[in-house]
This record gives structure tokens, sequence and C-alpha cells, in this order.
């Protein structure tokens, strides 16, 4: 801080260790969902949820809900970051965020609990990773904007794990309901 | 410069996710230790809980007793492991003291006392009650201090219905058995309950019921497997590989539970349900319990009498 050649690293230094934190809590988030996923062994049933043909029904058709509002986070996310952008921007990404990722939270907890983590196909094997994926990849996110410097903290940091959860919550939807839907039609 | 929106947002989750879980937990407490494929090996792998019963001492011996009970235990010095067989006014015990050295003995009970004899001098007697049996054995010329406890005993009963409708297994373990009911096709039900002297009781979901008679080395009852449909039955006492096997795995993205019910002679007939379809259940390979659905491999659970078949 007191010389001029120095200032660039400690800069740097005030915003790598909250995000280094919030990377490593994202892996672990990731990596315990799937170690629990493996150990637990699934009961092949779990809570339902009112007002589906089935419990497959209703996990798939809340990941296509889920989905349609990560369509507006992707929408929103460039957005608000321009120059004069609506302020409503801001809250719209963070509420449909917030609605897309409760949507998801009953389909996980019945995914783990009565599934667990399995790799007897590859759309199964694909689906249980990118489950743990995107877990992970929000948990980072979230730590992220809570812990780091927002101004500060490198431009690519938000797209990168942004689009990570984006791309997992696409993924798990074309491996568990796009694949139901199409092989066993839009209902039970 | 931190903000706790985010961090909110994340804690909202967890909680979520927690009180999900926990209410998974709840009403599923049992059934996670109910069926696991890796490790339960052989449908007799559950024994007693002291540990060393001898095996001499088959399960024909005691469920075929109306009134029965059995202990396992060992001498104080622990020279010998002890299990004695209870039925009726008669008693029977295998002592082991290694491998040369074993003897059977039998004898009676009388007020409570229990006086067995075997060759060579060797004798045993005891103070019985429904909690455990203290005495002393007397062999090689010396006396040993023993107690034993009662012993939970897996046995397993498999047999048809008297018009061939369907077929059962019944699995017996202490005081609690399950029963797997199926006709191969369209009619099937995990049934769950307790042996109390020598009734069977069973109860399952959509008014299933199983009451039999314990009779000597058979069971004797009646089977429902769903209302309406109710069927007498015989099945007999029967070793390996009979039993109720279960497997809970997902097919076609659907959550499926298979059941079968194996004779002595290893027929066994099954049913998959898968999600709500019922479809004949795939053949199961009793050398390890593996079957195969659409090419991909599973491994199916032997299922005892404590496991938990039937969801509360």
């Amino acid at each position: 801080m007191t010389s001029e050649h120095t200032t660039a690293s400690p800069a740097r230094d005030q915003f790598a260790t909250p995000i280094v934190v919030s990377l490593l809590a994202g892996c672990a988030v990731a990596i315990l969902l799937g170690v629990y996923g493996k150990l637990h062994h699934p009961t092949g049933f779990s809570i339902d949820i009112a007002g589906f043909s089935s419990p497959l029904y209703a996990k798939a058709w809340l990941t296509t809900a889920a989905l349609v509002f990560a369509a507006i986070q992707l929408a929103t996310a460039y957005r608000m970051y321009r120059p004069g952008a609506a302020a409503w921007l801001a809250g719209l990404h963070r509420w449909s965020g917030r609605i897309a990722i409760v949507l998801t939270v009953p389909v996980i907890i019945h995914c783990i609990y009565a599934l667990g983590f399995q790799s007897y196909s590859l759309r199964v094997l694909v689906h249980s990773v990118l489950g743990c994926l995107f877990y992970g990849a929000f948990v980072a996110k979230m730590l992220s904007l809570g812990l780091a410097n927002r101004s500060t903290m490198p431009r690519w940091l938000m797209p990168v794990l942004g689009g990570a959860v984006l791309l997992s919550l696409i993924g798990l939807w074309a491996t568990s309901a796009l694949w139901l839907f199409t092989t066993k039609g839009l209902h039970s | 410069m931190a903000r706790s929106g985010p961090l909110y947002t994340l804690g909202a989750v967890a909680a979520l996710a927690a009180i999900l879980l926990t209410v998974d937990l709840r009403i599923s407490s049992a059934p996670s230790n109910a069926a696991s494929p890796a490790t339960t090996a052989s449908p007799v792998g559950t024994a007693s809980p002291v540990g060393t019963p001898s095996p001499s001492t088959s399960p024909a011996q005691v469920a075929s007793a109306p009134q029965h009970a059995l202990f396992a235990g060992r001498s104080s010095g622990d020279e010998f492991t002890v299990a004695i067989a209870i039925n009726g006014r008669k008693a029977a015990a295998d002592l082991n003291a290694g491998l040369p050295s074993q003897a059977s003995l039998t004898g009676s009970v009388s007020g409570g006392q229990v006086k067995l004899t075997g060759g060579n001098g060797v004798g045993l007697t005891g103070a019985v009650s429904a909690a455990a049996v203290f005495g002393t054995i007397t062999a090689f010329g010396r006396a040993f201090p023993f107690s034993a406890e009662p012993a939970v005993v897996q046995a397993v009963y498999a047999g048809r219905s008297s018009g061939n409708e369907v077929t059962l297994a019944v699995d017996t373990e202490g005081n609690k058995a399950v029963a797997y009911v199926c006709n191969g096709k369209n009619i099937e039900a995990w049934l769950q309950g307790s042996v109390s002297g020598n009734q069977v009781t069973l109860t399952g979901k959509k008014g299933a019921t199983l009451t039999g008679t314990l009779s000597g080395l058979d069971l004797f009852g009646t089977v429902t497997p769903r209302t309406g449909q109710t069927f007498p039955f015989a099945a007999a006492l029967s070793p390996h590989p009979a039993g109720v096997y279960q497997a809970r795995i997902e097919v076609n993205g659907l959550a499926t539970r298979i059941g079968w019910a194996v004779l002595p002679d290893g027929t066994q007939i099954g049913v998959a349900v898968e999600g709500t379809a019922e479809l004949p259940a795939p053949p199961l390979d009793l050398s390890d319990n593996g079957f195969s659905i659409d090419g991909a491999s599973f491994t199916a659970a032997p299922v005892a009498g404590q496991d938990v078949v039937v969801s509360p």
C-alpha cells in the first residue's frame, strides 16, 4: 500500500480469500451430496407433492418450472449490469432465482433420498453428477455474492458460476424431465 | 462490503431441504435398514443377539413347537457355548467347546427348572425364565456356571395357496415375521406382523392380511393379498434358497419395487411394481441374488422377519 509497485497484488487479495472459500464450499457441497446419495440406501419413496399424477411427474414438472424461471435468470443476468438498467431488473433476477431454486429443493430431496446417486446408465450417471454440480455451483455463487466485494470481484466470476448453475439445470432437465416427457408422455 | 441477501437465500434453501429430509426420515425411519443389497448376504445372515447359537440347533426344532423358546449363551469362563431349545415340557441343548467336543443333551422342564443329560456324564441344570436361563453345566467331572439369553432364530416357511392362485414365503425371526405373496402377474402383497405362540398374524396395505398357525414343520392359514381375495394356504419350513427377496430400484425413471417368493426347490414367483404398474419379476439368480433389467444388473436382498417391508 505504501509503495507504488506493490499495490497490485494486495488489492487482489481482498477478494481472493472469500472467493476461494466460496468455491471450496461449493465443491464440498457437491461432493457431500454425491457421497450421501451413494451411501444412503434408496428407499424408493419420499413425501409426495399433491396435485400431480405421480411423484415422478411432480418432479418433472417442478424441474420444468424451475427451468422457466432459470430462463428469466439468463435474460436478466447481463441486462441488469448495463449502465442505466432499470432497478426492477435486479429484483426480478433475484426473485426468479429464488423461486427456481426453491422449486428444485423437493426434487433433489426425493432424488437423493428415494433414488440416490446411481450410475446404471449414461443418462442416470450424467443426471446424478449434474445434480451435485448444480447445488455446488449454486452454493459457490451465493457465498461469493454474499462474502466477496462485488465491485472488485473478477468480472468473469458471476458469469462462470451463474452459467454453471444454468447449464447444469438445463442438463438435469434434459436427462430427466425431457427424457420422461418424450418417452412416457406428459402425464402418467 | 459483504451482503446478507444471498446468504439468506442460501440459508432458506438449506432450511427447506432440511425440513423435507427430516419429514422423509420420520416417515421412513425403519425402511432404510429393511433391505440393503450391499450388506445382506444370505437369508440366514441375521444371527442371534448372543452371537454364538449352536449351528446344530436348526430352526426346525424350535419353530415346530407350539410353545417354544430358544436360548443361547456361554459358560462364565467361556469354556462352552450353549444353545437350549424348550418345547413345552421337553427340552434339548447343544454344548460346544470347540470342534472335537460337542454334546447333545435332552431332558425336561418342570416348574421353571430344566434338567438335561447327555453321554459321558455331561449334564445341565438351570432355572428358566422368559428372560434367561441360568444354571450349571457338568462335564469332564467339573461344574461350569452358565447363562443363556433368548435367541432370535430365523425360519422360512414357503408354499402355495390351495388352488395354486398365489405363492408365498413367510420369514419369521423371533416374534416378528414378514411375508411376500404374489401370483407372478398382477397380484402381490407385502405383509408384516408378529408371531405369538404358534399364531402368525400379518397385515399389509390395501386390506392385505395373513393369519396362520405353526403346526409341526408347517404353517397353515389363509392369506388375503387384497380385499376380497382370500386363499387358504399351506407352507412348509424350508431351507435356502427358500425365502422372501426384495429389490428397490429405478426402472425407466420409475421407482420400482420387486418381490420374489422363492420355494426350496428354487422355484421363484415374483412381481415388479414399476410406478403403479404390476409386471412379472425378472428371474433371480439365486447364487448371487442378482438379476437384470434391460441389460442393467441389480442385486436383490433377502428379507428377514425383523425387517420392515410395509411402510407405516
